[in-house]
């Protein structure tokens, strides 16, 4: 009778979500659970023409990218997982320092802001594939920026091998940098401007530095829009795979462990090798590492969240 | 004085470091544009700048068209992307919408899920997803994979959560009294959404539409499984043909990935205001 009533008084309400609801329920409730119960099947080439019937092997994928010392797939994967922590990480800070700086350059007043302003946004517009197939080309042995940087400018002593070896992480980071900063740099432009310049007077008549200006009036002003960059750096970065996949071929031709990141592996080993349960486990995992990394986010900066 | 000479010369330094800086970040871009139109071969040699020109750009863009359909991937995309962005925005206008208005049991519930979903991994859903297609497939002959609509329905369910959000802002910030009056008035509830809010939220609408539009446009992981054939698979898979198949051709490659661009960019410039309110004031306002 109770739940018949609150229907009856919200049922415009309800009934706008209604379309919402179900494709949420249909495509993304319904293929986690899904995803839970894949994570604990023995699924491969031979077992996966009927994946109703597979065997199910309880917790064994799980045990096998945890703590198996001999899976070839724990060691992939603890390449990639160490390789997109240093990305995530390193990415998110670059975009936040880049973007920052730039929208305290662009918030002063100088002939050609609106130019510059529009020329910093231009990477945005590159879709990402399209960024790592450029990239791809530009980092190449003989490619552009190796021409630059060792024939023109003589900085390097030798040309460097950016996609493969230990410089194919920088690489990939760098350009990833490169596509996101300026969704940074928009937002913290768009804060800067809500600053009233009395603080900055007053802190002048007091005799501030620029720094002490800085630090005490512009960044605790800023950390609201710094919490928003953190959050979506993390689910973005994390789940990065477009970027990573197009600079070195999908699935498969990946330069050994270098620039493997957590979803280019996943995606290898559950599409490419058939190895869909211990792929499920593994983002299984994946997710509830993020759940914990949203938590702590929301510990961090709960009072610049809440003060908004 | 000279605390001026000082503030002046750091102003200059400052400045000329900016442009240095928006040098470096628009060179990439530069650099596409002149491969598109340069010989593969002078790309190898190191001499693309000085071989590109406009007829080369015309002769790049048919021998594209010559050897791989590209066309016919942009076409795809096209219907894709733009079903995708246009169900999607009905879907997040009435659900954002109804969330700014109402505060319903089960509403603060409803935007939690909608955020969590963005927290899973991509391919914990695709896993299954595409098991349950060929499953679909096997049992009851209907085609889901390869197929718009495989590739639609996810895209919609998997974009429409954020735009939610996105337009739900806007819906707040509108005054609920227009509203109210219109209902004096005589309006229905749904007349008074239609003819009242819907109009004034239009910014709001083309913000998200385009928010929409280009993650869609970007998406390249679920089309890499949900399609198979050239029939419908979209630009980012289509493109890595050339990389296959004319291994050689990075002018081509170029003038693909040129082309591929140019609807963003457009899209970009023309509707620049909306789409940087929009996104500003869906960050600012959490």
């Amino acid at each position: 009778m109770k739940v018949n009533n609150i229907f009856k008084k919200y049922r415009f309400a309800y009934l706008l979500i209604l379309p919402s609801i179900i494709s949420l329920v249909a495509i993304q409730v319904i293929p986690s659970i899904q995803g839970l119960y894949i994570s604990m099947l023995r699924l491969n080439q031979f077992t996966f023409k009927d994946f109703l019937r597979a065997p199910f092997v309880g917790l064994k994928n799980y045990y096998t990218i945890l703590f198996d010392p001999n899976s070839m797939i724990r060691v992939g994967l603890l390449g990639a997982l160490r390789n997109s922590a240093i990305f995530t990480v390193v990415v998110i800070s670059g975009t936040i320092v880049v973007g920052m700086g730039l929208a305290m350059v662009l918030n002063q007043k100088f002939k050609g802001r609106g130019v510059a302003r529009t020329l910093l946004l231009l990477p945005w517009i590159v879709p990402t594939y399209i960024v790592g197939l450029l990239a791809s080309f530009m980092y190449g042995y003989d490619g552009i920026i190796n021409r630059i940087l060792f024939n023109t400018l003589h900085l390097l002593p030798h040309p460097i091998y950016w996609k493969v070896g230990p410089m194919t992480l920088l690489s990939i980071i760098l350009i990833t940098i490169w596509r996101f900063f300026p969704m940074t740099m928009l937002m913290y432009l768009a804060a800067l401007q809500g600053i009233s310049k009395d603080y900055y007077e007053a802190a002048e008549i007091d005799g501030a530095s620029g720094f002490q200006k800085f630090r005490y009036i512009t960044l605790p002003f800023l950390k609201p829009v710094t919490a928003m960059m953190v959050l979506y750096g993390m689910i973005q970065h994390i789940y990065s795979f477009n970027i990573a996949a197009m600079m070195f071929g999908m699935g498969s031709g990946y330069p050994g462990k270098w620039g493997d990141l957590l979803m280019t592996n996943l995606m290898r080993n559950s599409f490419s090798l058939w190895q869909y349960g211990p792929g499920g486990a593994a983002s299984v995992v994946l997710m509830v590492m993020v759940l914990a990394l949203v938590g702590m986010w929301l510990k961090i900066f709960k009072d610049a969240i809440t003060a908004e | 004085m000279n605390y001026r000479l000082k503030k002046k010369l750091k102003r200059y330094a400052s400045l000329a470091v900016l442009w240095l800086v928006v040098g470096i970040v628009v060179f990439p871009i530069i650099y596409m544009v002149v491969l598109a139109g340069s010989y593969s071969n002078s790309i190898r040699t190191g001499t693309e700048f000085s071989t590109v020109s406009l007829s080369r750009y015309i002769k790049n863009f048919i021998d594209m068209q010559k050897n791989v359909d590209f066309m016919n991937y942009f076409k795809n995309s096209v219907i894709v992307i733009s079903s995708t962005t246009i169900i999607s925005l009905v879907l997040s206008i009435l659900s954002g919408y109804s969330l700014a208005r109402f505060k319903f049991p089960g509403s603060n519930g409803f935007g939690l899920t909608m955020l969590a979903t963005q927290l899973i991994p991509p391919t914990l859903i695709l896993i299954p997803m595409y098991l349950v297609f060929i499953t679909i497939q096997r049992t009851f002959g209907v085609q889901v994979i390869d197929t718009y609509m495989g590739l639609i329905i996810p895209y919609v369910a998997i974009f429409t959560p954020m735009s939610i959000w996105v337009i739900r802002g806007f819906f707040a910030n509108l005054p609920v009294e227009l509203e109210e009056a219109a209902r004096i008035d005589g309006c229905s509830r749904f007349q008074a959404f239609r003819l009242i809010m819907l109009p004034l939220a239009v910014p709001g609408i083309i913000a998200t539409g385009i928010f929409i539009f280009l993650t869609a446009w970007d998406e390249l992981m679920l089309a890499s499984i949900l399609t198979t054939s050239p029939r419908v698979q979209t630009i980012p898979v289509g493109i890595r043909l050339f990389i296959g198949r004319i291994q050689n051709r990075f002018d081509l490659t170029m003038m693909a990935a040129l082309v591929t661009t140019i609807p963003v960019a457009i899209l970009f410039f023309a509707l620049q205001k909306y789409f940087v309110q929009g996104m500003t004031a869906g960050a600012v306002k959490g």
